[in-house]
């Protein structure tokens, strides 16, 4: 099967042979580079976006756990509400309702069970203001007004998560280079194939004068063709697999989702092509230029 | 047009032309001869330029290539038309489409040149034949779409390697006569071969003369052989 030749010049024919399934296999290989490069790339956004929900909010959040008698429980309660009302850096804070506790152990107590009588401490949740309080200060009021309160800013299982996510993030970005390294490696080899196929044609042409700027556009338009056809398919089918990926449900409220949405869809789809065709054109030119200089 | 002196040269350390001194007119007409081996191709490589000289002056249209730039080399090099033995057409495009391709590379656009082009295949009695590849065509008919090309560009110099050596002798007489003709318009036409027959077959037609190439050494004979 003969490729449709998208490069004929106006004057004539291209001086480069079109070269039937070689062609496609540099598609193809175009291709899967740019679907893996959208998968790499959406996989980096979403660990980003994740990294950042989970700074901005639970940066900005922060619990006091009270374990203390059952009858004392309410009043000491009261006393740690009133120490957290008056600290500086808080911005508000809210006892939770028997439901949300009960919501909170439905995962280990299963559905419709009752919490009363069991020895659960309290959770009071509280909104930061600016950078928080002065926790060791904090602290020491609380030991000393509601015995039992234990201030806790996440800080323990939140920076884990966060470096979690932005080693994810990195690796998903460092993958992309490896993807865009390996495309700019496969291409050059293509460029190299395609020349020493044609060497005979190379030859010729010097021959009646032609520079080798003029042979190397001639190889390179060609390739970088290719090379943002295959791009743009992969790309497409790369994006079209992400939004067939199903709905995270709740998860996705903790910045859980792969999809890049609508206006990342789009970037997707634009940049991917056009940065395998702009690699496909700088490392085409470069094994080009360089192979031709080996030609004799 | 040409002139060479005590050019030398060969490969790989080994010297294959040695100490060649000749002017060659513009508008003669020369046969270079030579048993196989004596570097008839090698010294017509280093007219078209795709060899530079180990020692010695070589002056080509007046242009010394060892003191040109490459831009200035493809300059000189779209000056000079090349018929091989072996034709070298691009098998992808048509007949037509090779006899332009000098044109194109020139950069010169299609319909500045389509008339003329059209003229040439007239010429070369190609007209019939002209939409075909090279493939589909036969020897003599490759040998001259390949004249052809040689001279679309304008060029001054005309150089064939053995043109006669793949096509039969009716054929070679016939390419022969196109390269007679075009020696006619002006054209300084040298013709490497070792067919001493197709050599005799000018006479009368041309005032050609001989140069014969032999163990690296180059004599100089004269109209008549």
């Amino acid at each position: 099967m003969k490729l449709p030749d998208l490069l004929r010049p106006a004057d004539g024919p291209p001086i480069v042979p079109t070269e039937g399934w070689t062609a496609w296999i540099t598609i193809a290989a175009a291709a899967a580079m740019g679907f893996l490069a959208v998968l790499c790339l959406a996989a980096g956004l979403a660990a980003g976006r994740l990294a950042a929900t989970w700074h901005s909010d639970l940066a900005g959040l922060a619990t006091l756990v009270l374990i203390a008698d059952p009858a004392e429980m309410d009043n000491l309660t009261e006393k740690a509400v009133a120490v957290l009302s008056t600290t500086p850096g808080i911005q508000a804070s809210r006892v939770l309702s028997a439901e949300e506790h009960a919501a909170l152990l439905e995962p280990w107590l299963g559905e419709n069970s009752s919490i009363e009588g069991l020895p659960a401490p309290r959770l009071i949740e509280i909104d930061l203001a600016g950078s928080g309080p002065d926790v060791p200060q904090l602290q020491a009021r609380l030991d000393q007004s509601a015995p039992g309160a234990k201030y806790d800013d996440h800080q323990r299982w939140r920076e884990p998560l966060f470096d979690a996510t932005r080693a994810l993030e990195f690796l998903a970005w460092t993958a992309s280079v490896l993807v865009i390294l390996t495309a700019g490696a496969m291409i050059s080899l293509a460029a190299q194939v395609s020349l020493a196929g044609n060497a005979e044609v190379v030859r010729v042409v010097r021959l009646i004068g032609a520079a080798d700027g003029y042979i190397a556009r001639a190889f390179v338009a060609r390739i970088a063709l290719r090379g943002f056809a295959g791009g743009a398919v992969g790309a497409a089918i790369g994006t079209m697999a992400l939004a067939a990926i199903p709905d995270f449900g709740e998860a996705a409220a903790l910045g859980i989702n792969l999809t890049p949405g609508n206006l990342g869809s789009i970037a997707l789809l634009i940049c991917v092509p056009i940065g395998t065709g702009i690699v496909a054109l700088l490392t085409a030119w470069v094994a080009v230029r360089s192979a031709l200089r080996h030609l004799p | 047009m040409i002139s060479l002196n005590d050019v030398s040269f060969g490969y790989d350390g080994r010297e294959t032309l040695m100490g060649l001194t000749v002017d060659i007119a513009p508008g003669s007409f020369h046969f270079l001869t030579g048993p196989s081996g004596a570097g008839k191709t090698t010294l017509l490589k280093m007219l078209y330029l795709e060899h530079m000289p180990w020692s010695g002056k070589l002056e080509i249209l007046g242009f010394e290539p060892a003191e040109m730039d490459e831009a200035e080399a493809l300059a000189l090099r779209r000056r000079i038309g090349i018929v091989f033995q072996e034709f070298r057409l691009l098998d992808h495009i048509s007949v037509v489409e090779n006899i332009a391709l000098p044109l194109r590379i020139s950069g010169r656009r299609l319909d500045d040149y389509r008339a003329d082009v059209e003229q040439l295949i007239k010429w070369v009695g190609l007209n019939h034949r002209m939409h075909a590849l090279p493939p589909q065509i036969s020897a003599g008919e490759k040998q001259r779409a390949a004249i052809a090309r040689a001279v679309v560009n304008s060029t001054d110099l005309i150089l064939a390697d053995e043109p006669t050596g793949n096509v039969d002798p009716e054929m070679g007489a016939r390419i022969l006569r196109l390269l007679i003709e075009l020696n006619r318009l002006g054209k300084t036409v040298v013709i490497a071969t070792h067919d001493l027959g197709l050599i005799r077959s000018t006479k009368g037609q041309v005032q050609a003369r001989t140069l014969r190439l032999s163990e690296g050494q180059l004599s100089q004979g004269g109209s008549e052989l």
